[in-house]
Order: structure tokens, then sequence, then C-alpha cells
């Protein structure tokens, strides 16, 4: 070996010391010669001065310079030892591959899994929006406190006002988008007719958002009113390679958008997919007709983003918004409840349905890397045990104990940073896996990738958990005393490192604990989800979405009956029936309805219930039930009495009697419709809230030009879909169809959010059962090992093999009782977190703690039985044999 | 100073110095000494110069320093030739003698 130390190191006091010594030493011994020679001393003394020259300049740059030469040696030095020990340690590691591999792939998994979710935090929530100044920019509601609806769409005539009278807001628009087509536009004249996503836009709405065309411009305001030239359409940026295959000359063209010309004005940037990613047009809002959203202050349908000024907040913003709205409330009747609005920053309203969720995850992998480290910190141990002997040898060759730890540090940090690069790797592959999964369920997922934040997460955590992992055994490892090692004859000792590594499986069951609390907690709610009856039966169901054309609008019920009775006549349709939006592709619509008895006084509001336009039929062929009555049947139209279905929410709620059949719903303006039947409650937004009052109404009777057309079918519901699509064209040949899903594709995604977390959740508990096991076993094959001499004493002293079982397994499973303790109090202090991502289950579910607790234990009997299998085999005599 | 005898060309120092410690381990007076004797005061050069010089080499890895105990009993820090500092000699000795050898070309009747 070579020296450690090359050169003692010298103190800034200590180079100063040397250098007065060694001057002084040159002015005496240049004196005393010439004294010698015959001069007497104090001439001498001068003289020898006089020779020096200038002893003050030289001291100071004597001491300069040697500061200069101690630091770049112990650089030198540093660098040295660091090579030294890196050969050290890549030596020492490939002569242990098994531990090499075990311990770098845990720190693979651990960093790989961290890293992937960090880099879907980083996208989704940490990076900011692709807008200029993103910080500026919030969603505006309108807010009516009365009917607590503080989050109510905008009408188009407010926002003008809004518009007209901002000071501390920079600009406000609105924009109208309903995904699956349902704020489409058809395009013909370009091949076959197809429906395109289209946004329609407000004055106001790229302003605030603050963006500027790639190509072309934006359209002017006298463009996006009514009235003005406001046939123009700006294209996005993948409509625009898609059908102009990115050809600047698109600018300037035109295309025919439900029948009529649209001048193209301009191209997004590939990076604005806002409202969302698969928007193909943006059209001025002043182009949709009255018949089909009426221009009117009661008509809240817009979202509104606002981008609030320079140097002004979003409380100035909102404090505005508010005065305006109230002036508005005073001065129009229909905006009288509307007085104020609710804001929130844009970055919240696009992510925070995912916020919980993803922290949740980043605290999950957090926890499994912790186990990673603390398993990898207990294989060091068990090592560090083995190799107690190399390094007492090391530290009566002279190395002192920090030259020592930096020594097995950098062992650490080489497993540690070969495990972050083999995790960014499985993290690549992670990310695109997780994408994949999480298809439609995460916003700004074109966001997530693995840049340099990322990679400099990464390596971070390598460092981190290098550290984390080989301080604590290298401090231990570092501080045996040496006699003791060296004349143990390099058996190895087993006192004080035992409590340790029992710390340290304590520590990994706890973990271990958290983890499978949360995975089950996760679980149960996934399971309290699924048990939750929709109302329909999903299976067998297709639906073809499409939109009626408003041209049609004389003959609209004909051609909307004739399409559903064509259906029904296919071969292999059991039955047909239409909505508007079928369930969790969109809701219904909230309006206010009196029921009979209640008197309302001139300022209260109705209670609302939710509208939705269905068919006849339509609740058998999703095969929903009747509680009461009847449903709809196809006599019923325009020129029979006006009736509706409502659920048994609704029912149960306003009729408390059960009398809901054969009462009158007063809706004002001389609209009273009968009820005529009770339906069961069936989810329409989503699976987790509960079922709203809601009223069906006739489609014959009050019409939409949104159609979703529902057919049960008797075999495969998606081989049908072509017959149906052909049965739509032969009534009319130029029918877009918007989109065509099954049910179970629907059910099947509003469950998909809550099933990717729960998989996930799932996986880190079961990462962390495996490493808790590994962890424990590996801790009690150790001490079989060493205590094999003990073993066989005692076997010859006559204990039997239950007796040596008991003892090893009670050991494991001593230990693990009290890390399932340690955990559950961390699980019931961390639970909490996830209270936002639970339904049906409280984040303290007695049953899942104590299943978990019960699971951990039985995996710690089964983790130490194999070791004490081994004992219990120990023959005595070779045991005894051994030494 | 009233004498002003040749200028000390850059590196002068050093080559003296270095070819001076090939004779052995020495502390700073002795160098300083073996020097002026050496030069027979043709250079006349101070002390302070020559351990600037001493502690540049000592920088540069030229020479290392030690304390050890002088000829007459004081602690003296010592200066020793490095390997590096061979070295550096060899290539400055060369360099000096063909400079020398290109000056004497000049200077001398042909």
């Amino acid at each position: 070996m070579r020296r450690l130390f090359q050169f003692t190191r010298r103190s800034r006091g200590r180079i100063r010391a040397d250098v007065d010594d060694e001057l002084r030493f040159h002015i005496e011994a240049r004196t005393e010669a010439l004294v010698a020679a015959g001069a007497d001393p104090a001439t001498a003394r001068e003289r020898a001065v006089r020779e020096f020259g200038d002893v003050e300049d030289a001291r100071r740059y004597l001491n300069d310079l040697d500061r200069h030469t101690e630091s770049a040696r112990r650089r030198r030095d540093y660098m040295g030892e660091f090579r030294q020990d890196l050969v050290y340690a890549l030596r020492t590691l490939r002569s242990a591959p098994a531990f090499t591999v075990t311990a770098i792939a845990t720190l693979a998994l651990g960093i790989g899994a961290n890293t992937a979710i960090f880099s879907v935090v980083d996208g989704v929530l940490l990076r900011p929006l692709p807008f200029p100044h993103p910080g500026q920019l919030v969603r505006v509601w309108s807010a009516n406190q009365t009917a607590n609806a503080l989050q109510s769409g905008v009408s188009n005539l407010d926002l003008d006002d809004w518009r007209a009278q901002k000071r501390n807001v920079a600009d406000v628009g609105g924009w109208f988008y309903q995904q699956d087509g349902g704020s489409g536009i058809d395009l013909t004249g370009a091949g076959e007719p197809e429906r395109l996503g289209a946004v329609f836009f407000t004055p106001g709405f790229f302003g605030a958002l603050g963006m500027v065309p790639e190509a072309g411009r934006l359209p002017r305001e006298d463009e996006m009113v009514r009235g003005g030239n406001d046939k123009v359409v700006v294209l996005s940026h993948r409509f625009w390679v898609r059908q102009f295959g990115a050809q600047r000359a698109a600018v300037n063209t035109t295309i025919t958008l439900n029948g009529a010309p649209y001048q193209v004005v301009g191209v997004m940037p590939a990076s604005f997919l806002f409202p969302a990613e698969p928007v193909d047009v943006y059209v001025p809002y002043s182009t949709i007709p009255d018949d089909a959203i009426p221009h009117l202050r009661m008509v809240r349908v817009l979202e509104a983003v606002a981008r609030v000024k320079d140097g002004k907040t979003i409380a100035d913003a909102q404090a505005e918004l508010d005065v305006i709205a109230k002036r508005l409330a005073a001065q129009y009747p229909e905006n009288a409840v509307y007085d104020g609005v609710t804001i929130a920053p844009l970055r919240d309203a696009i992510t925070g349905k995912v916020e919980t969720g993803l922290y949740v995850l980043l605290g999950a992998v957090a926890f499994v890397l912790l186990m990673a480290c603390v398993n990898v910190a207990s294989l060091l141990l068990a090592r560090g045990a083995v190799r107690e002997r190399e390094i007492a040898i090391r530290a009566a060759l002279g190395a002192g104990r920090g030259r020592i730890v930096r020594q097995l540090l950098t062992e650490s940090m080489v497993l540690s940073l070969a495990g972050g690069v083999m995790g960014v790797a499985i993290a690549k592959v992670g990310v695109t896996l997780l994408l994949k999964l999480a298809a439609g369920q995460l916003p700004r997922a074109t966001e997530v990738r693995l840049d340099a934040p990322v990679l400099a997460f990464a390596l971070g955590l390598s460092v981190l958990t290098g550290l984390l992992f080989g301080l604590v055994p290298a401090l231990r490892v570092s501080g045996t005393p040496l006699q003791g090692t060296l004349k143990e004859g390099g058996r190895g000792t087993v006192g004080g490192g035992q409590r340790l590594r029992n710390a340290l499986v304590i520590a990994e069951v706890a973990l271990a604990v958290v983890l499978v609390v949360g995975a089950g907690l996760m679980t149960r709610s996934f399971v309290a989800l699924m048990n939750v009856d929709p109302g329909f039966r999903p299976d067998h169901l297709v639906a073809v979405n499409f939109t009626i054309s408003t041209a049609r609008q004389h003959n609209y019920q004909l051609y909307y009956h004739t399409v559903i009775d064509r259906v029904r006549t296919l071969p292999g349709v059991l039955s047909a029936g239409a909505v508007k939006n079928a369930p969790f592709r969109g809701s219904g619509e909230p309006h206010g309805f009196v029921p009979p008895g209640m008197a309302l006084g001139p300022n209260d509001q109705p209670p609302t219930a939710v509208f939705m336009h269905i068919s006849d039929g339509y609740f058998r062929t999703i095969g929903a039930t009747m509680r009461e009555g009847r449903e709809f049947t196809a006599g019923e139209n325009d020129h029979t009495p006006i009736t509706v279905v409502v659920n048994e929410t609704l029912a149960k709620r306003y009729f408390p009697a059960g009398n809901a059949v054969g009462s009158v719903l007063n809706q004002g303006q001389d609209f009273a419709p009968q009820i005529v039947g009770v339906v069961n409650d069936i989810h329409q937004t989503s699976m987790d809230e509960p079922v709203r009052p809601t009223v069906y109404v006739n489609n014959m009777q009050n019409s939409r030009v949104k159609t979703t057309l529902v057919v049960r079918t008797r075999a495969d519901p998606l081989t049908m879909a072509r017959q149906i699509r052909e049965a739509i064209w032969s009534i009319d040949k130029d029918q877009t169809i918007t989109s065509i899903f099954t049910f179970d594709d629907v059910v099947g995604e509003a469950l998909a959010r809550p099933r990717l977390l729960t998989v996930l959740l799932g996986m880190f508990g079961v990462v962390g059962l495996l490493l808790g096991a590994l962890g424990i076993y590996g801790l009690l094959a150790y001490l079989v090992n060493q205590r094999q001499r003990e073993i066989g004493v005692r076997i010859a002293l006559g204990a039997n093999t239950a007796n040596v079982l008991r003892m090893i397994v009670g050991r494991g499973v001593g230990l693990a009782g009290a890390g399932v303790l340690i955990g559950l109090a961390g699980a019931y202090a961390t639970t909490r977190f996830l209270r936002g991502v639970l339904f049906g289950v409280a984040p303290t579910d007695p049953l899942t703690f104590g299943g978990v607790a019960a699971l951990l234990v039985a995996v710690a009997a089964l983790a130490s039985w194999l070791p004490a299998r081994r004992a219990a085999g120990v023959d005595p005599v070779v045991a005894l044999r051994y030494d | 100073m009233a004498r002003q005898p040749m200028d000390l060309l850059q590196g002068t120092l050093d080559v003296l110095i270095l070819r001076t410690l090939t004779w052995g381990p020495m502390h700073g007076y002795a160098v300083t000494r073996w020097i002026r004797e050496r030069t027979d005061g043709t250079l006349d050069i101070e002390d302070a110069p020559l351990y600037k010089a001493l502690h540049r080499l000592e920088h540069a890895g030229a020479v290392s320093a030690e304390w050890g105990v002088s000829e007459n009993n004081r602690r003296a820090r010592y200066y020793k030739l490095t390997a590096r500092g061979r070295q550096q000699l060899r290539e400055e000795e060369s360099a000096w003698r063909r400079y020398a050898a290109a000056v004497f070309r000049v200077l001398e009747p042909a």
C-alpha cells in the first residue's frame, strides 16, 4: 500500500512561523559568519540584513507563495487519494459481485422510480405553464353566492363589459370548448367531411394568454365581433401539419367550416395546446348563431382566462372584477345573483386535480428509496463485519479515521452513482410506461421529459443516497477498536454492530408498513369505487356521437327519430336510444325548478337540477331501472303534453311522500311538465361524486343538436359500429361522426385515474414488502451464520429443533413487531395526505391498518423461517470444530 | 545602489539554484553563500530574490523542503532537488548553453 499521507499539512500560522524561522536562521547564520571573520556583532548584523535586501517584502512574498503551495499540494493529495480510493473501491466491489449487483440494482430501482415520478411532477406541476409570464394568468368564473355556484360559466356579454372596464387586468378573454367534439365544427370541401375540434374564442382570449402565432397573425378586434368580418380561423399547429403539410401558404387561404368560407389568418405554435391537446381550429365566438347558443347575459357557457397587469396582484384583479360584477348585477336583473367572480391561478385550475395524487406518488417513491438505502446500509454493515480486519490493518498502517471514512464513502458513492446511471435508464422506460398508463388522465403530459433539471435531480439524489446509506456503516466500521479485531482472528465481532443492524431492520419494516398501508388504503378505496353502481349496465353498449347540423332545423326531430329507428332495425341491435351526453362524457344543463308546494319568496332562488336530454328507450337501452312509472315512448313529441322523468335522488328529496309520478314540476315561463316516471340514480359526471337531482327531458319536445346514439348489441359492440355509421349515412351522407366508443371504455376511463394511482401505490407497496422481507431475511441469515457455534453448543447441550426455530423466528418476528408499531404510528401521521384521493375509506381505516400489521408480521415470520431452518440443521460437531 | 552590474535574466536564478542543489540538500543560507562564492560578486544578487526563487521552485515542485538540523545544531529548512527539478535543470542548462554559444558566436571575431 502506498503512503496515505505524503506530507504533513501546514496551517497558515505554521507557514508564517516557518517563514520567520527560515529568515531568522539566515540572518543569524550570516551574522555569525561575519563575526567569525572578525566583524563586531552590530556591524555584522547590519551587513547581513543589507545583503539580504527587503526582509519585510520577502516575508510577505514567501508567506503568500507558501500558502498557495500548500493549498495546491492539498488539492493534489486529495485528488491522488481520491484516485486511490476509487481504484480500491472498484477493485473491492469487483471482488464481491453478488453484493455489488444487489446493491446497485436496489439503488437503481429506488433512484429510477424517484426520477420517473419526479420527471412527471416536474413537467406537470413544477415547470411554469408554456405562456409568457404564466404567474400572471388566472381563471375567472362568475360567482353566484346565493346558489353556492362559485365557479359558474361566464356570459360573453359580461366578458365584453369586464374587458371594457378593466384596469388592473391586462386582458381577459373567454372560450367555449367541449371535448369529444362537443364544440366541433364541420370541415367540408377538403376530402371527406370531418368534424374538427374547435375552440370558440372571444376577443381577449389570445391577448390574455399572450401568445403570438407561428405564422400569419391573430384576428383583429373587428374580426371577433358580430357583424364584423368574423369568418376567420386560426389553426392549431397539429391541424396545420395534418391538413396543410405545414405549408406557410396555408395562411390567407380559405376553408369551408359549417358550410361557410373562413379565411385562415394564422397558425399557433406547437407549444400552444390550450385549452386542450386535440384542438384543430380556433374560431371567433361571434360566429356561433343565436339559435345554437343565444348571445344573452343569462347564458353563461364560457370559460375565462385573464392576465393580471404588471405590478398588480391576483387580489387586485379579483377586487376589480368583483366591483365590475357588482355593477353589472345592479344593472341587469338576470345578473342580480351573479354579483362577484371567483379567481384562481391558471396553473391550479389546470393541474389541481392531479396534484395530490402526484405528490402522494412522490412521497411513496421517496419511501421506496429510503428502504433501498436502509437495505444497502445493512448490506454494507454486514460486509463491514467481514472487512473489519482489513480496515483495522489500514488503521494500523497509519490511516486516520477520517481517511478510512472517506475511503468507505467513495465506495458508497461508486455504488450510488452506478445506481443513479442505471436508475436514469429505468426512469426513461418508466416514464414512457407511466405516460402510456396515464393517457388522457394527466394534464400537460406532453411536457414530461427527462431533461437537465430531472437529470440534476437524479444526480443529487444519487449523491444524497450514497451519503445516506454509506455514512452510518462507514462511521461504525471505522470506529471499531483495533486490537480486538486483529486478535479475534478474522471471525469478526457480533456485539455493537448487531444493535445497529437491528435498528435498520426495524426502520425498514416501519417504512414498509407505511408504504403498504398507503397501498392498502388506495386499493380499498378503488374497490369501493368499483362497487359503486353506475346505474346502468355498461357491457354491450356502443355510443356514436354526432352533432346534427343547424341547417336541419326545420326537420330536426324527424331526422333525429329516423336515425334512431333505422338503427333499431339493424340485425344484432337489441335496443337503441339517444342522450345528449353519455355518462362521464359531459353533464347535463343546470336549471332551476319549483317542486309543487314549495313557496318561493321574490328573492329566493329555486332549487336546481341537472336537465338531461334523452330519447324514448334510452333507459331500457342502457339498462337503467324504472323505479316508478314509465320512460318516454315513441309516440311522444311536440304535439303531445310535455312530460319528464326524474331520478331517485330528486324524487326522494322533493317528493318524500312518494308521489313524484303524476306531479308537476314548475319551471316557470309556462313550462310545467308532468313527471311520468322515476328512474334509478345514474352516475353522469363521475363515480365518486353523489348523483345530483336530475330531470330527464324528452329530446323530441326540447331538442339539442349534440346527440349520442346509444346502442345495445347482441355481440361485441364495436363490431356493430360500422353498420350503425352506415345506417346514419344512408339517411344523410354528409353527417359527420364525432366519435365512437363503448360504455365499457367510458366506465374504464372514469376509473382510470384512481386505478393508475392504485396500481402504482400497489407496486410500491409490493416493493416495500419485498425489501422488508429481504431485510429481515438478510439479517437473520447473517446472524445464524455468525452464531453457528453458539447454536451448535445449544444443540449439543440438548436444545431441540423447535427451540432453535423458535429462537430465530422469534427474533425476526420481534424485530418486525417493533417495526410494525413504529410504522403504524408513521402511517397514522402520514395517511391524511391521502384524504384527497381516497373514496369510501377513512385515511385511518382500522381494517387496513390491522391487516397490514398482520401481513408484515406474517411476512417477517416467513422471512425468518428459512434462516431458522438452517440454524436448526446445524450439526454441533461441525459447528464446534469450525475454528 | 552604486554599482549596477549585469541584470539577471529571467530564470537565471532558478538555474543557478537548481545547479547548486545538485551537490545535495542545502538550507537557504548555504545556497546563497554558494552562489555568491561561485559568481565572485560578478552577479550582485541580494539574498531576498534567492529565497523567493527557492520558494517558487518549491511551488513548482522542482525542489522539496524539509526541516533539518544545520551544521551548528540549529533548525534549518533544507531544500532538495526533486526528479522534476533535475529535469528542469537539464532543460534550462542546455538552453543556457545554446544561448551563450549564440552570443559568443557574435562576440568572437570570426
